[in-house]
């Protein structure tokens, strides 16, 4: 190239021919840069950019096309199918019946009437839809002794269950209870067993039907 | 490989089949370029000066505006094109262009064409759909105009005498293939046999935004991934990435026309297709970038001693800008500032001018003293050209970014009446109007050098070209 910038701006001179252009790259096309030791970076980059161009580019489109539905013209328009059903998260009382089904049915029955003589009914019993304090003990540490529901006389233990579930499986299984067969008891909070739990953490016995009659 | 002197004869051949219909091209585009920079101008001068030719129903504004851009891109752009395009063909397949007694109908026939269609507009007869304002009776002539000189490029392509094809002939040939896809298209869908509706701007939008991306771009990129090695005699850089880029730019320049229509009515898919379509772009810019600044790196000195390579290297700058502009827009949140201001324009202003131009002027100083075997008689008006171009962008880059940020966030604020918007944009106004005319004072200072080295009469006192034989190029060891 001329050392003059004027000459060049009068004629431009080439400095490679069309064909060794054409030769040159069609050489190059076919060979990738060699790989002189550990990861080329290039190559690795531009696979990031295309995937990143992919992946931002696909997610962006799942939320903005709205099922590339013709008749919506906003994006902000509701993202369900029409006709869909909404998600309705299901109560505590309803999670509680799987605890239940697996835990209290043996005794208590799946209709919660219990045996008569044997296991005290669930079903309309004062001590399940009466003091969550009281029902959420005898969950916690079993219950041990003579006992009277809905005017009958019952004399049976039933084992604690405070280290197998945990707070919200328990208060999952006696809002069920207090919310089944007829009860209509509010339902009872995970927060409600943890602060009975935390103030009987010391309790390593029994109750008796007695000593509960003292919890409000 | 031939030798360099044998090289040198065979393509002295191939230029000399290729001087007059490429100059007799190139002098309608120059033609082109200076009515509708003349119109554009005016059409600017009204927006700050609405007294300005507003008694002349013929030049009222909504007439003006559309005759300026329809001017420009079918009678510039697609000339310029044409021109550049069949003579870069015919170098890179190295053969001559045959009977191009041809060439000078349908080149004459298009330019028959552009001229009804922009007097059509003045006349009052535009239709109203953006780039495709011509009256309809145009279309026929283009089309039929523009398929004899598309089959031009492509037979010279099937004939090559090469064993291999270079990136700027996927691009040439590409962009031959896709104009007429997009105009064809276009024209069924919105006169023949239109569309209901809400498509219409949807078939509008697709078709502009695939003009600029899928014509003038590849255009101006044949142009820049020839001239860098050539002048530079370095091969380009990471070549084994052009391929990738250039087919996804092209699938992916095709689906990006639907961002331009963020916040209408239309099925909001469209606009988020384009949108996504728009992120993916990103990768073959950083392709092309990679391939062409990459080339450039390390001999940034070359460009002080040529003014080809200045050229390239403002429309490489405007291509990676427009691009990250198309990007910007397409986000939601940024296109409720920019639609309907002075940045939206500048978008497109960026690819049409900064981009695809100036593109074209590099090419042509390194062409056309080859064709017409004669050097630029005047370096001081090639420097005006070059200076006013890069002054020209430059404020026109800067005043239309600035200017139309302000006219968004004003016309976005309920409080800002139409008046006092229009009052606060004048000055911007101003500029654009500066801007036009230091690019319209470059493009007449081309047009005496081209009448200097081009035509006959004038011709005759300019010195002959002294163009040495270029040696071949090499692969470069890293």
């Amino acid at each position: 190239m001329s050392a003059e910038p004027d000459k060049n701006f009068r004629l431009e001179q080439a400095c490679a021919t069309d064909d060794s252009i054409q030769q040159v790259h069609a050489q190059l096309q076919k060979t990738k840069p060699e790989k002189t030791g550990g990861y080329p970076l290039l190559p690795l980059g531009i696979l990031g950019l295309m995937c990143a161009a992919v992946f931002f580019g696909s997610i962006y489109l799942a939320h903005n096309s709205i099922r590339f539905d013709p008749l919506v013209y906003n994006e902000h328009a509701s993202r369900d199918k029409p006709g869909a059903q909404k998600i309705v998260p299901l109560t505590r009382a309803q999670l509680g019946k799987k605890v239940f089904d697996v835990t209290c049915i043996a005794c208590h029955q799946a209709n919660g009437l219990g045996l008569p003589g044997q296991y005290p009914p669930l079903a309309g019993s004062e001590w399940a839809t009466g003091s969550e304090e009281r029902v959420i003990r005898i969950v916690l540490h079993g219950l041990n002794g003579p006992i009277k529901v809905e005017g009958k006389d019952f004399n049976n233990v039933m084992a604690p269950l405070g280290e197998a579930l945990k707070d919200e499986q328990i208060a999952n299984a006696i809002s069920y209870v207090r919310a089944s067969w007829g009860n209509n008891a509010p339902e009872v909070t995970p927060e409600a067993v943890a602060k009975v739990r935390a103030e009987t953490a010391g309790r390593k016995t029994y109750w008796t039907a007695a000593e509960l009659e003292q919890v409000k | 490989m031939n030798s360099p002197d044998n090289n040198r004869t065979e393509q002295m051949e191939i230029d000399a089949s290729a001087k007059w219909p490429v100059l007799f091209i190139f002098a309608h585009a120059l033609a082109w370029l200076i009515v509708g920079g003349a119109l554009e101008l005016a059409a600017a001068i009204q927006l700050h000066t609405p007294t300005f030719l507003a008694t002349c129903e013929w030049f009222t504004h909504g007439r003006l505006a559309p005759a300026a851009s329809n001017a420009l891109v079918y009678g510039w752009g697609f000339n310029a094109a044409f021109a550049f395009g069949l003579w870069l063909m015919a170098r890179l397949s190295a053969t001559t262009l045959r009977h191009g007694g041809w060439l000078f109908v349908a080149a004459k026939f298009w330019n028959v064409g552009v001229f009804l269609g922009v007097a059509g507009i003045l006349a009052g007869y535009s239709t109203s759909f953006e780039l495709l304002e011509m009256p309809r009776f145009v279309t026929f002539l283009l089309l039929a105009a523009y398929a004899l000189i598309g089959v031009w490029g492509v037979t010279t392509f099937s004939i090559r005498n090469t064993e291999n094809v270079f990136a700027s002939q996927w691009y040439l040939f590409g962009a031959a293939f896709w104009f007429p896809w997009l105009y064809a298209i276009a024209q069924i869908m919105l006169f023949r046999a239109p569309v209901r509706g809400v498509m219409q701007p949807v078939v509008n939008a697709w078709y502009v935004h695939g003009l600029y991306g899928l014509w003038f771009v590849p255009v101006a990129l044949a142009a820049a991934y020839y001239l860098l090695p050539k002048i530079l005699g370095k091969p380009i850089s990471n070549y084994y990435l052009a391929p990738l880029a250039f087919w996804w730019l092209a699938i992916t320049t095709a689906f990006a026309g639907g961002s331009r229509l963020i916040g209408a009515p239309v099925p909001v898919w469209i606009p988020t297709l384009g949108t996504v379509a728009n992120f993916m772009l990103v990768v073959p810019v950083v392709l092309i970038g990679l391939n062409l600044f990459g080339t450039l790196a390390g001999r940034y000195a070359s460009l002080k001693g040529s003014v080809s390579l200045r050229f390239v290297f403002i429309s490489l700058l405007a291509f990676v800008l427009a691009s990250a502009l198309n990007f910007a827009f397409s986000l939601r949140d940024v296109a409720e500032v920019v639609q309907f201001t002075l940045l939206s324009s500048l978008r497109d202003w960026l690819i049409f001018y900064a981009c695809f131009s100036t593109a074209m002027f590099g090419a042509a100083y390194f062409m056309l003293p080859r064709l017409t075997g004669l050097e630029w008689r005047s370096p001081a008006l090639v420097k005006i050209h070059l200076g006013a171009t890069v002054l020209g962008t430059g404020l026109l880059t800067l005043g239309l970014a600035w200017g139309g940020w302000t006219q968004g966030h004003l016309l976005a604020d309920p409080a800002v009446g139409f008046t006092d918007l229009s009052k606060a944009m004048t000055f911007w106004f101003t500029v654009r109007t500066g801007g036009l005319a230091l690019l319209l004072l470059g493009h007449v200072a081309f047009l005496v050098n081209f009448i200097w080295i081009a035509w006959p009469f004038d011709s005759r006192h300019t010195a002959p070209a002294q163009i040495n034989p270029p040696p071949a190029l090499e692969v470069l060891k890293a």
